[in-house]
């Protein structure tokens, strides 16, 4: 008995890793509505919600003119992330699982482009960040994943 | 006969002398009156800037404006080195350094520490990627124009030091010679700081500045204004008012092989440095360094910046087509080149500038770079940024015409920057 308490509790206590584990850290592009919350969190930002035509906005907003907007269809998806601040955000955060993908097409990149902008654009995935230092901003979203009547000039 | 010699030489000696007293007297304010005291030398403020193929390690630059930067350990007058090819950019604040170059030149500048005794570290936000390395201090001499002590960053393209914090260059470190086709980057912008009281204030600390523990854990904090890499323009003891990048016209717009300017230092403050009497059009910045941009007729505009750190006119016209060629991604390759664009410039609506300039059109070609001079250093219609949400006034810009850059608080004339001025 005293045996099967203490498998279940370590049992449990896996689980609960795996459970934080498995939780992609604040996974925003992809991710869900749950993961805005962990970007906001992790900026120390508040998070505000305004409904749009065919998607939610969700906006951060945090220290020194931080703003970081997530586009977030009706099944709930983050199809797109915009920002603009003082400093480049956690690009592997808010990229979540499109990160690797990311990184790829940047590193396929040769020679580098102008330090003022970077584009990477592949069928599945556009990032697009440009600036200086002290204000830098920028998008990425899934091309496929805009709402039917959305323009990719939205994504702003 | 040796003698009359000696007499005859010795005179000569005296005439020659005489006449050197009067040339001297002359040049330097000779009519001062009957007291006789000379004025002083002027301080030497001009650097020549040549946009060439780029450094030795890292040939295939295109529009990148290069100085020759003397460094010092701070307070040495041995421990020096003068390092070439240092990238002229009006578009950040503050000199930073190649590891592996500073190496090469055998020069080691004091690291610094912070409060703690931890190691100061920075992650410095650039357009396209970030820096990671240590702050340091040295002396910064060009022309003749020295900041004593001041700090800088070490690009830590060897990765010698503690590693870049995970959140730290996701969008890519360009840490190397061959990301910035520089051996370092001479950042002469508006501010005096690279972030100011962003970073400098006790909320929650931006991931800019970072102590590092001798085992390598970096940990965000807030920093001083003047332990922050310093702009050293604005750090000289004369002519640190502002700047004026004066570059020369291209030859051929489709690709020169190098072009020459002049960095000049102060504004107002010597008779090379005046502001133009009439003709110049003055730009308030913000708090970011901007103004403000309408291109080519649009109801809204974005935030412009003159900006000799890009290779390019960089800015959102999805009309224009973009280049499908490997050598040119990431610019514009319009069809029917060269596009004429207009775009126009205002100030700031916030800013701290005392500067209230009428907003003034800018016309600009776009040529298709496709059809460009093959291995050219310098090109005038290159462009480039589709999605951008801003205007970047990039080198293309400053070809042909002088551009004044006035320091945040300091003055000339009438006018207190930060502000742009052409």
């Amino acid at each position: 008995m005293f045996k099967d308490l203490y498998l279940n509790r370590v049992a449990a206590a896996l689980l609960g890793i795996a459970a934080v584990c498995i939780q992609p850290a604040h996974a925003a592009l992809g991710g869900d509505a749950a993961s805005v919350d962990e970007d906001a969190a992790a900026v120390a930002g508040t998070h505000s919600v305004s409904p749009r035509q065919g998607y939610d906005l969700h906006v951060i907003a945090a220290a020194a003119g931080t703003r970081i907007a997530e586009f977030i269809d009706s099944d709930g998806r983050v199809f797109a992330v915009t920002w603009t601040g003082p400093v480049m955000p956690d690009l592997r955060a808010l990229l979540g699982t499109h990160y690797a993908a990311f990184a790829a097409a940047l590193a396929a990149q040769s020679p580098r482009p102008p330090h003022a902008a970077l584009r990477v654009a592949t069928p599945g995935l556009v990032v697009e960040t440009g600036g200086h230092m002290r204000a830098v901003s920028g998008r990425a979203y899934l091309p496929g994943g805009l709402p039917a009547d959305m323009a990719v000039s939205d994504v702003r | 006969m040796y003698a009359e010699s000696r007499r005859c030489a010795a005179a000569v000696r005296t005439a020659l002398a005489a006449v050197l007293l009067g040339l001297i007297a002359g040049c330097f304010g000779g009519k001062g009156g009957p007291s006789g005291v000379t004025q002083p030398l002027p301080t030497l403020n001009v650097v020549t800037i040549t946009v060439d193929s780029g450094p030795a390690t890292a040939t295939g630059a295109i529009n990148r404006p290069y100085v020759t930067v003397h460094v010092c350990a701070a307070g040495s007058s041995t421990q020096c080195a003068n390092i070439d090819h240092v990238l002229v950019d009006t578009g950040s604040w503050g000199l930073r350094l190649v590891r592996s170059t500073l190496t090469a030149a055998a020069l080691t500048l004091a690291p610094q520490t912070d409060a703690q005794g931890n190691a100061l570290e920075e992650c410095a936000t650039f357009g396209s990627g970030q820096t990671w390395g240590p702050i340091a201090r040295a002396d910064i001499t060009l022309a003749g124009e020295t900041a004593a002590g001041i700090p800088l960053q070490v690009l830590d393209d060897t990765q010698s030091g503690a590693p870049a914090p995970a959140t730290c260059g996701a969008s890519g470190l360009i840490n190397g010679v061959a990301d910035w086709a520089a051996n370092g980057v001479l950042g002469i912008g508006v501010f005096a700081q690279d972030c100011g009281m962003n970073c400098a204030g006790t909320g929650a600390p931006l991931p800019v500045y970072y102590g590092c523990t001798a085992a390598g854990v970096c940990t965000a904090e807030n920093v001083a204004v003047a332990a922050q890499v310093t702009n050293p323009a604005w750090a000289f003891a004369t002519d640190n008012n502002g700047v004026i990048v004066s570059m020369a016209n291209l030859q051929d717009a489709n690709g020169d092989a190098s072009a020459q300017g002049q960095l000049i230092f102060g504004l107002g403050t010597q008779a090379d440095n005046a502001l133009p009497g009439s003709g110049l059009q003055l730009l308030g910045a913000d708090a970011n360094g901007d103004f403000q941009t309408t291109y080519n007729g649009a109801s809204v505009s974005v935030p412009g910046l003159l900006d000799t750190g890009s290779d390019s006119y960089l800015f959102d016209d999805p009309t224009i087509q973009v280049c499908t060629s490997a050598a040119w991604v990431g610019y514009y390759c319009p069809a029917n080149a060269p596009l004429v664009r207009t775009a126009i410039n205002a100030s700031a609506a916030q800013t701290a500038a005392s500067v209230s300039g009428a907003a003034g059109t800018v016309t600009f070609a776009v040529g298709d770079p496709d059809s460009f001079v093959a291995n050219a250093a310098a090109y005038g219609g290159l462009a480039g940024g589709a999605g951008a949400t801003r205007f970047n006034w990039g080198m293309p810009f400053f070809y042909g015409r002088p551009v004044y850059i006035g320091f945040e608080g300091r003055s000339v004339t009438s006018f207190t920057g930060p502000f742009y001025g052409y």
